[in-house]
């Protein structure tokens, strides 16, 4: 017998054998740190936070993908991704009909009606943080203050549950779940009222512990308490070369640059570097949210245009805007520029003037 | 600085490769294949009879013009055919070949003979030499080599470029021929500076080959104006922009000429042939390749005479392995896929590769996730990304804006594409169609009707079709069949689609009546 | 003038042409005023009423309006209706008129009734153009009520100022600030299609 391959194909031939779902499934496990860190720091709620709205988004994936007429795409983890995602971005006593909302928002509005993965222009994730954030502005920052699991302020499992199916957050019987302000929210109400940063965050920033807050160990949405946990997952893609260094550092620089010019200029009014670093969502922002293959720049200059107006529009809705925190707006704007971004940083092609 | 440069995967798709295996003289099979056309240009003309006796290094091929070089017996034996013979394509095409039966003498032809004094022989005479020893540059392009060096009148080369840098990854041929014939190559690249009258040389060898780079600078010494040079480790360098631009800084675009530029790229094993040819008067009768691969259970570098079938190399290193069903002439990323093992080595083989079927080759396609891999992977610069989302939209002039004919085929787009895009078969397929346009054919319809679907995955599925497009919807369906199984029964409807493709047409177009 | 004609301006008015869900003009209003099932019933109601006057008159002085300026015609002609809603409804419905404000006036430049004075009025006698008028008017109205009445519902837990959703409902404000009319109207318009396709599938 003379034939040897049934199978004819064109180059190349190999492969370097990686894949659209290996790439989710990485993003994922660079994840989980942060995510066991957010379900340690606040307890169960957080747990179920996740678990719900990562839920939501697979079925509605699924949902719609059968409406559609298309093979389910569940497994390729991109709507699981986007859900843990989105619960990252959400309070700890997030209710159950929030997560849900924002799940299915995520999905059907942000990604399925482009088209489905890779078809969208705004990263789900955010886009969905964008709609809870203005459908139910009270909800979205109630910043109750960290409960350790094992710890004595710690909910039991039965309390979590009521707090999540509820939405009661500080009902009579849980009396301890007061909500506390975060520090970026903090800075901006007590500034706001003719107060130097000093004052506001306490003489010397003393209310405001930084240890504690590179540890997560302050209020604020799941995923911002978590920084150094993010900032250890993002470091694994890195590695792993998931993502490339240009947008995390450009966007780190578009938000610090001017946060020192501005401080050195006057410190009374403009907190340090190190403050806008370590509170808020800049840097799962910078490593998880920026980063979003589908909707940043293709190329490595577009990519750093892009990392610079996230960090730059974060920096600026923080300090001037009606927001105390601007991640998620700065991204999602950017998002919507990413076109025009790759349309003029294509790579000069080989030989050709630029 | 910021890592915008540009440049392959660096040390990609090794596929088990034996770099530091010596090279192995294959011995002499029971027949010999000769194809009459091995290189570009006419091909050459049977001079030889069935039932002939031919000498070693006898010409059987005559060459009548001066674009075409001359073919020898690459050892002693009897002519017992000259037939049609498989080559190595996947149409699985003949072509005309000499078939000898060796007599396992090697009984030299009296033709044979060195030139005597040749570093003071006139260029005209070396050219000669070079074009009656039926050598070809021992790239990809096999462009005979005495026309290369034959600058036009009023071009000069001043620098000459010797590339020591593999064509594909997975290879090692270049590498071996640096450490164990440093000397003979060398010496090649003497004559050759003689023959254009050369005052530099830069040799480019990947850095980390160190025994290459050791080997050829201790060759290289005391000889003027030879210059050993590490390049990074970058692919592909068998495109010569890129060696040209390692070595010399100068960005030169696919079109450019390099003699513009005073420029000539040769490459280690053409100039090993070149000292053969000239000083033993040795016609190209062998040459080295890398035979690996995840299916090959012993790989290594051989030496084969040309015509050689690859069954008898195969079978030289242990055999397939079991469950292997492809086999590759050529690298991984250019290489041709050949549907048997009685294909002959040719001057321009330069590997004969297997894999194993889990070499991740045949995933099923996913979306574009704009993860940027390809451009970061193009060397030529180029965004596939965009490209193929163009082509798919059947935005062609588009693409050509894009510089699609930038594209050099080096097939790194595709190695790397998470989503498992045909990215290269895209591009051929656009470039096809845009030809077609420039000769004032019918080109396919690809205006209105998505050619390649555009979100679905499978880039069968054409909506509007005509014949090119079939054939490749039909080629990427069978394949999809054999890959991902019918039970998908993706492939099964790819091919429905493609047959169908005619059906379709006539039934849009009665829609379209209908509103 | 058959009834079967008429009929079909009926039809045409109320779905098959339907003003926004299929011809996708006068967005201005719609998008801006839809905050509740209310205000999308008042300003369509309005609209009705000065399509129905504009046809009719354009409908009878079209013999006699010289074409180059056929157009201005047709402004004032629906200028002087856009003020008689305006003027009344700030007497009679004033609390309406203080919601809707600035897009009362703005009927003037709605494309739905230029476009069908232009198109149809300009061309038909005084009857059909009166149907005509009422019917893509009344079409208009659906539109607005249906986009006013999700987005209230969704935005604010209520229907008409009902409360509908109880307590446990969370309104979701982003329903009736803009992005929510965009959203509402594409979710609306994925519907209207899937009606129609289905629909046509049935018929075929």
């Amino acid at each position: 017998m003379s034939q040897t391959n049934q199978l004819m194909k064109s180059s190349p031939h190999v492969h370097d054998g990686d894949s659209v779902t290996n790439v989710m499934e990485a993003v994922i496990w660079a994840l989980m740190p942060a995510t066991a860190m957010a379900v340690m720091i606040f307890g169960w709620t957080a747990l179920l936070v996740i678990v719900i709205t990562t839920l939501s988004c697979l079925v509605t994936e699924h949902l719609f993908l059968k409406l559609r007429q298309r093979p389910s795409a569940i497994a390729d983890r991109s709507a699981a991704l986007t859900g843990i995602l989105l619960a990252l971005t959400l309070p700890p006593h997030a209710p159950w009909w929030m997560c849900v909302a924002g799940g299915v928002f995520a999905i059907l509005v942000g990604k399925q009606v482009y088209g489905g993965l890779g078809y969208n222009m705004f990263n789900p994730a955010l886009i969905a943080r964008v709609f809870l954030l203005i459908s139910f502005p009270a909800q979205m920052t109630a910043w109750p203050p960290v409960t350790p699991l094992f710890s004595e302020q710690s909910y039991s499992l039965g309390d979590s549950i009521a707090i999540v199916m509820t939405g009661k957050v500080g009902a009579p019987e849980l009396a301890d779940a007061v909500s506390s302000a975060t520090p970026l929210g903090q800075y901006r109400t007590e500034t706001g009222l003719g107060k130097t940063v000093q004052e506001a965050l306490g003489g010397g920033y003393g209310g405001y512990d930084e240890v504690r807050a590179a540890g997560g160990l302050i209020g604020g949405s799941l995923g911002e308490t978590v920084r150094c946990w993010g900032r250890w997952g993002g470091g694994y893609l890195l590695r792993k070369k998931v993502i490339t260094w240009h947008i995390p550092v450009s966007m780190l620089a578009g938000c610090l640059v001017p946060a020192t010019i501005f401080w050195t200029y006057d410190p009374a009014h403009f907190p340090d570097p190190t403050f806008h670093l370590l509170t808020g969502g800049l840097i799962i922002g910078a490593f998880f949210m920026a980063t979003d293959m589908v909707t940043s720049p293709i190329t490595s200059k577009g990519q750093i245009i892009f990392g610079l107006g996230c960090g730059l529009l974060t920096y600026l809705i923080r300090t001037w805007s009606g927001y105390p925190e601007g991640v998620s707006f700065a991204v999602v704007i950017m998002n919507a520029v990413v076109p025009l971004i790759d349309q003029y940083t294509r790579p000069r092609v080989y030989g050709h003037m630029a | 600085m910021f890592g915008f440069m540009h440049g392959g995967g660096e040390s990609a798709a090794d596929g088990g490769s034996p770099a530091l295996s010596a090279i192995e003289m294959l011995p002499i099979p029971q027949r010999l294949y000769l194809p009459l056309r091995q290189h570009a240009g006419y091909p050459s003309v049977p001079c030889v009879t069935v039932g002939q006796k031919v000498g070693k290094g006898e010409v059987i091929g005559r060459a009548d013009v001066w674009g075409s070089v001359p073919l020898h017996a690459p050892t002693s034996g009897t002519v017992v055919a000259v037939t049609a013979c498989p080559t190595g394509h996947p149409t699985g095409l003949t072509q005309l070949a000499v078939v000898i039966e060796p007599d396992g003498a090697e009984r030299w032809s009296e033709a044979v003979q060195g030139m005597v004094d040749p570093l003071n022989a006139a260029p005209s005479l070396l050219r000669e030499q070079i074009r009656a020893a039926g050598i070809v540059g021992l790239g990809d392009e096999c462009f005979p080599s005495h026309l290369k060096l034959t600058p036009p009148r009023g071009k000069r080369v001043d620098l000459l470029l010797i590339n020591g840098a593999e064509c594909e990854p997975g290879l090692s041929v270049h590498e071996r021929l640096m450490v164990e014939r440093a000397n003979e190559i060398l010496s090649g690249i003497q004559i050759i500076m003689r023959i254009v009258s050369a005052k530099q040389c830069f040799i480019g060898i990947e850095q980390g080959k160190s025994a290459a780079i050791q080997a050829m600078t201790q060759a290289a010494w005391g000889v003027a104006g030879v210059r050993v040079q590490g390049v990074p480790a970058m692919r592909p360098h068998g495109v010569r922009q890129q060696l040209v631009a390692a070595l010399t800084g100068k960005n030169l675009s696919l079109g450019a000429r390099l003699l513009d530029r005073r420029l000539l790229v040769h490459n280690v094993s053409t100039a090993c042939s070149i000292h053969d040819a000239v000083w033993r008067g040795r016609p190209l009768l062998s040459r080295v390749l890398t035979v690996a691969g995840g299916g090959i259970a012993r790989p290594a570098n051989l030496e084969a005479l040309i015509g050689t079938p690859l069954r008898h190399l195969i079978d030289h290193c242990g055999g397939l392995q079991s469950g292997v069903d492809q086999l590759f002439l050529g690298g991984p990323l250019l290489g041709q896929a050949v549907n048997t093992q009685d294909v002959p080595v040719l001057k321009s083989s330069t590997a004969v590769l297997s894999f194993l079927p889990a070499a991740g080759v045949a995933k099923p396609q996913q979306p574009c996730i704009r993860c940027g891999r390809c451009v970061e992977a193009c060397p030529m610069g180029l965004v596939p990304a965009e490209m193929a989302r163009r082509v798919r939209k059947g935005q062609l002039m588009r693409v050509a804006e894009l510089q699609l004919h930038d594209c050099t085929e080096c097939g790194f787009c595709g190695f790397v594409c998470p989503s498992h895009i045909p990215l290269l078969d895209t591009f051929r397929y656009a470039k096809w169609v845009l030809q077609a346009e420039k000769w004032g054919r019918q080109p396919p319809s690809v205006g209105g009707g998505h050619a390649l679907s555009e979100r679905d995955g499978t880039a069968g599925e054409p909506a509007v079709v005509a014949p090119p497009a079939v054939v490749m919807a039909e080629a990427v369906a069978v394949r999809e069949e054999v890959t991902v199984g019918s039970a998908s029964g993706k492939g099964a409807r790819a091919v429905r689609a493609a047959h169908a493709a005619r059906a379709a047409k006539a039934a849009k177009a009665s829609r379209d009546q209908a509103k | 003038m058959s009834d079967n004609k008429t009929s079909q301006l009926i039809t045409d008015g109320l779905w098959y042409n339907n003003g926004i869900f299929v011809q996708m003009l006068g967005m201005c209003p719609t998008l801006a005023v839809t905050t509740s099932a209310e205000n999308g019933l008042g300003m369509g109601l309005a609209t009705t009423f000065v399509l129905l006057g504009a046809n009719v008159v354009v409908s009878l002085i079209r013999n006699f309006i010289p074409s180059a300026v056929r157009i201005p015609g047709y402004i004032i002609v629906i200028a002087a209706f856009v003020t008689i809603v305006d003027l009344s409804m700030n007497a009679y419905l004033h609390d309406l008129h203080k919601v809707l404000g600035i897009f009362i006036p703005l009927i003037v430049v709605n494309c739905i009734i230029l476009g069908r004075a232009e198109a149809f009025a300009s061309k038909n006698g005084v009857f059909a153009s009166a149907i005509d008028g009422i019917f893509t008017g009344l079409g208009f109205t659906l539109a607005l009520v249906v986009l006013g009445s999700v987005r209230e519902l969704l935005g604010s837990g209520s229907l008409f100022g009902q409360a509908l959703l109880g307590s446990d409902f969370h309104p979701s404000l982003v329903f009736v600030l803009p992005p929510g009319a965009f959203i509402a109207l594409g979710f609306i318009l994925v519907g209207v299609r899937w009606i129609n396709a289905k629909r046509d599938n049935e018929a075929a």
